[in-house]
């Protein structure tokens, strides 16, 4: 058969403005952008001292991020990390027990390391699901930590050494900022640029399709939870230098910030969608208006109500099933319209 | 995929079960080492078989037992679990003692059942209606109802009266046996009817094994949902209210641990997290076992720390023994 | 034209494939030259699809040898594809948030030291986007594409590893007839460069246009290799289905059907687009057609199972007409469903037959919410008779029964409704031929005691055999009807394939 020139099917983007668009339409941090604005809106209006206070503010960010940047590599492949609170807590107690800071950090980071191991080791091997298999950990490594502690909190040995840590470094760059910056930098290329990290996405898109191209989904869940362990004990470890102790109970109330971070950033929990920027976004989001209420005096329970109404509200809004429930319910009234024109 | 249903082709009749012992033991070990724990307990532990240690355990059990009973309708219905019960018994408790102290009995449990009433709502809407995590979404509510709790409560202990009824229901006893224990009785007879008896227990126990096969038989799924999510958070109130009458106190933090404690029993009764299995008196079963299993850690002066860690592992334990024999009998 | 000397490109030998005890493919052995476009047809479970996953390395046969370039493989898919075969599922199989670059070099990303060489992955992409021909943009996402355009990056997939043996499964199920064309010319410049292409399709006309040598199965096995300029579109298709006498005439009910007691009106939905449908009483309507043709889409619309775009149907019941505006409704108005997948959405196979039979009968066997057991048990146990279940034990789990046994339980539950309509899909997929039978004399006497019955059938024979009327579906529509009487298995499938049209 004679080949003529052949005809095109589809078309290319030409243009950097539509280009832009499409990049812009594949974000999935919509959600968190939006809530962002609302906040700073606000906050600039009622509380503007908040952004003057900018240290302060940024600090906040750094403690309710930090974990939810670990989070979402997990979140990212379908799983579920609810044990990083305890990991946190574990972490911190294992950093001060140890006579010096250096080697406590090591053992806590390792700690940390396992802990994600043996997560991905029960979803993986044994087939729990991760939010059971975590959940029974999130209750024995509490337990640990108030063994380990003696249920009390645990002063470190180097005093010095954690009051020169909880300093800035350069105007508002406290050491613990810039771990946070840092850790948000490395996952993001990771996520982005690494082959391991961006077949997470695949890991959570679909499952077995990422199975039959031959990507090693074992591999990347392990590696996905050891990320998760080991960023909440580096947020454990660094709790406990600012405060020069570490306290046991430390984590509970973080479970829920981390969360509520990066589901309000856009990271789907079925997985496959969302980013590291969205779960930073939705830290941003959270540590401006957290910092905001205790400025205005709003007392810590009232800050719960707040945040636990704004993960309620993003779980529910997740844009797919969010979908399904707007497409049921309009189907749900035209149907009423027609069956009570008919009769 | 597209391998259709072949592989039932060539069979015809009944496929035989072997024997397994991960099966045996998701099925039938709970009774074996709760028997076993107690045998341990009353021979090796001092102070165990007392009456004073054994209506002791009966008093702590029952509000646990309570919620775990009610919750076991949840993990049935292959929702996961309600980590919010630990907000609903404190709030149930502070309603009981705060609002009764000013404004009588008859309003405290009427307020308590809509507050009641309204968590199992919001709860099963956003998991039935809008298909959200239940983990996150009981995790955000909790976080509600204790801010709003401690928010309205200041955080103060409310004392009732010494004269009062709620004292005097504390108090009061058939036997050597405490009335609190009569309620979980009496809460776990009534919930095990509903679930094995009534029309609802059966479209929960249906909806838990198959979503789509129930709604493709005319079921109205999300209600379902929702009712599994108000009978735990009546369950949970009741719990609430036993809990107050036994120390005649109430306070925002009096319930920490209940989530965990409750999930624990009801997996080791063999519930299972999977949904579609599990039963009441199972659920009863397994409050025992970790009443006694606490009891025989705190009489052997084992910290707080070990005991959680304990619990925590059993937890992890019993699923990985439910899930390892599923695999063994689905092949 | 050297092919004729050249060693096959690929050799299949003696391919043996059981599921179970069931014989999927029989001793089918296949030989494609480089450069050649090889038709695979056959009606729905003819084997094909099966026949191609052991190609494919996906399966590995119980018996028989494939082998490239005169190199037989070792087994497993990642040989399969090492050696040069490369296969485009039915089924998509991209992950919808990664880009389109990224998904078309999913599994074999180019790196240095783990990271991404974006340029290199871009180029390769972008150059097997050229040789099919297709422009779309590298940096879209999967999930934004249209699914007629996810199918051509699918196949860029395919093309992008270079294969010596390009397997197509039914790539024009999901595409219009401008995008099938140029679907077909590219297999052809595929082939013209020297790409062996392996093309299974219902749909004969295709086969036509660009094959040049045409096997067909039947039951598993090879009936018919030849050259297309050999043979005729019809003797393709009576070798498909086969010389088999028409069906034994008196096993056709007298059919005297009643009332119209469903009627459904411009049906739209996923897959659907506008079905004009009605189903009488004491009637069974058969619904053929090709898998994916839109058969059971159209079905679950009409029921309010899945949610319609459109249409309307209603329902009479004893002289009084009812919108179906929910499935409950539909239920609540007296229709039963029998779905397609029983294991997945007909039964809850961990539950007891009792209770899976009782589930949609409940509030009948009920006071005030409270179940009544012995009424219960004498409910069921009478279904479970009049079904003939074997071994008739209700208080077993239905995953513990055969294929046929679940069927009848998925049948029986709905029996006690004593249904006015009822809509049965693949009634017998997967079963026995006793059960077979004893399905096929229920469906009968449903229709016997005045329910509007409509069947969906891959399985020709017992659509021909059950049905009154045939409405054969291709695309969403109903391209044409024909009576019991008339039909037969070649007019279904020719307007099932394409190959032409009766006054729709």
């Amino acid at each position: 058969m004679t080949d003529t020139q052949p005809m095109r099917l589809g078309k290319e983007t030409v243009g950097v403005v539509n280009k832009l668009k499409i990049g812009i339409a594949r974000r999935t941090e919509g959600r968190g952008v939006a809530l962002l604005i609302i906040v700073i809106i606000l906050v600039a209006i009622m509380e503007p001292t908040t952004f003057t206070a900018y240290s302060v503010t940024l600090g906040r960010i750094a403690l309710i991020g930090l974990v939810a940047l670990g989070l979402t590599a997990v979140i990212l492949m379908g799983e579920l990390d609810l044990s990083v609170a305890s990991t946190l807590a574990v972490a911190g107690v294992i950093m001060a027990s140890a006579p010096n800071i250096w080697l406590g950090t090591l053992a806590a980071l390792v700690a940390g390391i396992l802990i994600g191991t043996i997560n991905a080791f029960f979803v993986v091997y044994v087939g729990i699901n991760s939010f059971i298999a975590t959940l029974g950990m999130l209750f024995a490594l509490r337990g640990l930590a108030f063994v380990l502690s003696d249920a009390k909190p645990v002063r470190i040995a180097d005093i010095e050494a954690g009051i020169a840590f909880g300093t800035a470094l350069l105007g508002p760059i406290t050491p613990r900022v810039l771990i946070f910056i840092v850790t948000f930098i490395a996952l993001q290329i990771f996520l982005s640029k690494v082959r391991a990290g961006r077949e997470f996405y695949a890991v959570g898109g679909n499952r077995q399709a990422a199975f039959d191209a031959g990507i090693p989904v074992r591999r990347r869940i392990f590696t996905g939870f050891m990320i998760s362990g080991f960023v909440a004990a580096l947020a454990g470890v660094i709790n406990t230098l600012e405060r020069t102790a570490a306290d046991p109970t430390a984590g509970s109330s973080v479970l829920l910030a981390s969360f509520a971070a990066a589901i309000i950033g856009g990271v789907v929990l079925t997985g496959g969608r969302g980013s590291i920027l969205g779960t930073l976004i939705g830290a941003f989001s959270l540590g401006i208006l957290q910092v905001a209420l205790t400025f205005s005096g709003v007392q810590v329970d009232i800050q719960d109500i707040f945040i636990g109404s704004i993960l309620l509200i993003a779980v529910i809004s997740d844009p797919t099933q969010l979908r399904v429930a707007v497409t049921s319910i309009r189907f749900w009234f035209q149907r009423r319209e027609k069956s009570q024109a008919q009769t | 995929m597209t391998t259709q249903s072949i592989e039932t082709i060539g069979e015809v009749g009944i496929k035989q079960n072997k024997f397994n012992l991960l099966v045996w033991i998701s099925e039938r070990g709970v009774f074996v080492f709760t028997a076993l724990l107690i045998l341990f307990g009353v021979f090796f532990v001092n102070g165990f078989a007392s009456v004073i240690n054994i209506t002791d355990v009966f008093y702590r059990a029952a509000p646990i037992g309570i919620v775990a009973v009610g919750m076991t309708f949840v993990v049935i219905s292959a929702n996961y679990l309600d980590l919010s019960v630990v907000a609903q018994v404190a709030t149930a408790a502070v309603i009981l003692i705060g609002v009764s102290n000013d404004y009588g009995l008859p309003l405290a449990f009427a307020v308590a059942l809509f507050v009641a009433v309204l968590y199992g709502v919001v709860n099963g809407v956003a998991v039935g209606v809008f298909k959200a995590n239940a983990v996150i979404v009981t995790l955000s509510t909790t976080f509600i109802g204790l801010g709003i709790l401690r928010w309205l409560s200041g955080g103060s202990i409310f004392f009732g009266p010494e004269d009062g009824p709620v004292r005097a229901f504390g108090q009061a006893k058939i036997g050597s046996v405490p009335l609190s224990a009569i309620v979980l009785i009496l809460v776990t007879a009534i919930l095990w009817f509903v679930l094995t008896r009534t029309n609802f227990g059966f479209v929960v126990r249906s909806f838990g094994s198959n979503k789509e096969a129930t709604r493709l038989s005319g079921v109205n799924t999300p209600l379902v949902v929702i009712g599994a999510f108000v009978i735990t958070a009546i369950s949970a109130m009741l719990a609430g209210f036993v809990l107050a009458a036994f120390s005649n106190t109430a306070v925002s933090t009096m319930s920490d641990g209940y989530d965990f404690q409750a999930l624990a029993a009801i997996i080791i009764g063999g519930t299972s997290v999977f949904g579609g299995k599990g039963s009441v008196l199972r659920t009863l079963l397994g409050v025992i076992f970790v009443s006694v299993l606490t009891n025989i850690l705190v009489l052997s002066s084992i910290g707080f720390g070990l005991q959680q860690m304990a619990i925590g592992a059993l937890i992890v334990v019993a699923v990985s023994v439910d899930a390892l024999a599923r695999k063994v009998t689905k092949k | 034209m050297t092919i004729d000397n050249s060693p096959p490109a690929l050799e299949a030998n003696g391919i043996v494939k059981r599921f179970g005890g069931a014989l999927a493919v029989d001793d089918v052995s296949i030989l494609v030259a480089p450069g050649e476009i090889h038709a695979v047809v056959g009606e729905n479970g003819a084997g094909k699809s099966t026949l191609m996953r052991v190609l494919a390395g996906i399966l590995i046969p119980d018996e028989g040898i494939v082998s490239v370039n005169g190199v037989p493989l070792t087994g497993g898919a990642k040989s399969a594809l090492d050696a040069g075969i490369a296969l485009v599922h039915q089924e998509l199989s991209l992950i919808p948030e990664m880009t389109v670059a990224e998904n078309i070099l999913l599994g074999s990303t180019p790196t240095s030291f783990g990271f991404i060489r974006a340029a290199e992955l871009r180029a390769t992409a972008a150059a097997a986007l050229d040789e099919i021909g297709v422009s779309v943009d590298l940096d879209e996402s999967i999930s934004r594409l249209s699914v007629s355009l996810r199918q051509f990056v699918e196949i860029a997939r395919a093309v992008a590893r270079k294969p010596r043996v390009l397997i197509l499964d039914e790539p024009t199920a999901t595409l219009t007839p401008a995008e099938t064309d140029y679907l077909l010319a590219m297999l052809q410049r595929l082939a013209a460069k020297g790409m062996a292409v392996i093309y299974i399709s219902h749909r004969i006309p295709e086969v036509f246009r660009i094959c040049k040598v045409v096997t067909i199965l039947r039951d598993g096995q090879v009936v018919d290799v030849t050259r297309i300029e050999d043979t005729t579109p019809g003797a393709v298709i009576e070798n498909m289905v086969g010389k088999e006498l028409k069906q034994d005439l008196d096993s056709r009910r007298d059919a005297t059907p009643g009332e119209v007691v469903l009627s459904a009106r411009g049906i739209r939905a996923h897959n659907v687009n506008g079905v004009d449908l009605d189903v009488r009483s004491g009637e069974i309507v058969g619904l053929g057609g090709l898998v994916g043709a839109g058969r059971t889409e159209l079905v679950r619309a009409i029921i309010g199972a899945d949610a319609r775009t459109g249409g309307s149907a209603l329902i009479t019941v004893d002289g009084a007409p009812r919108y179906i505006t929910s499935y409950q409704v539909a239920v609540r108005s007296g229709i039963g469903y029998v779905p397609e997948e029983r294991r997945t959405d007909g039964l809850a196979l961990s539950m007891t037959v009792a209770d899976n039979i009782a589930l949609p009968n409940r509030r009948e066997l009920s006071v005030f919410g409270v179940q009544l057991r012995k009424k219960t048990t004498a409910f069921v146990t009478a279904l479970a008779t009049a079904v003939a279940l074997k071994p008739p034990q209700i208080e077993r789990n239905v995953g513990e029964y055969s294929g046929g046994n679940q069927q009848k339980v998925a049948i029986a539950k709905w029996l006690g409704r004593k249904p006015q309509f009822i809509v049965l899909d693949e009634p017998t997929r997967g079963v026995d031929v006793g059960a077979k039978a004893e399905i096929h004399r229920l469906v009968r006497e449903l229709a016997d005691t005045g329910a509007a019955v409509l069947v969906v059938s891959s399985d020709l024979p017992e659509l021909l055999e059950l049905s009154d009327v045939i409405h054969v579906i291709r695309d969403g529509r109903i391209m044409g009807t024909l009576s019991g009487a008339e039909a037969d298995e070649k007019s279904v499938m020719s307007l099932a394939s394409g190959e032409k049209m009766v006054g729709a």
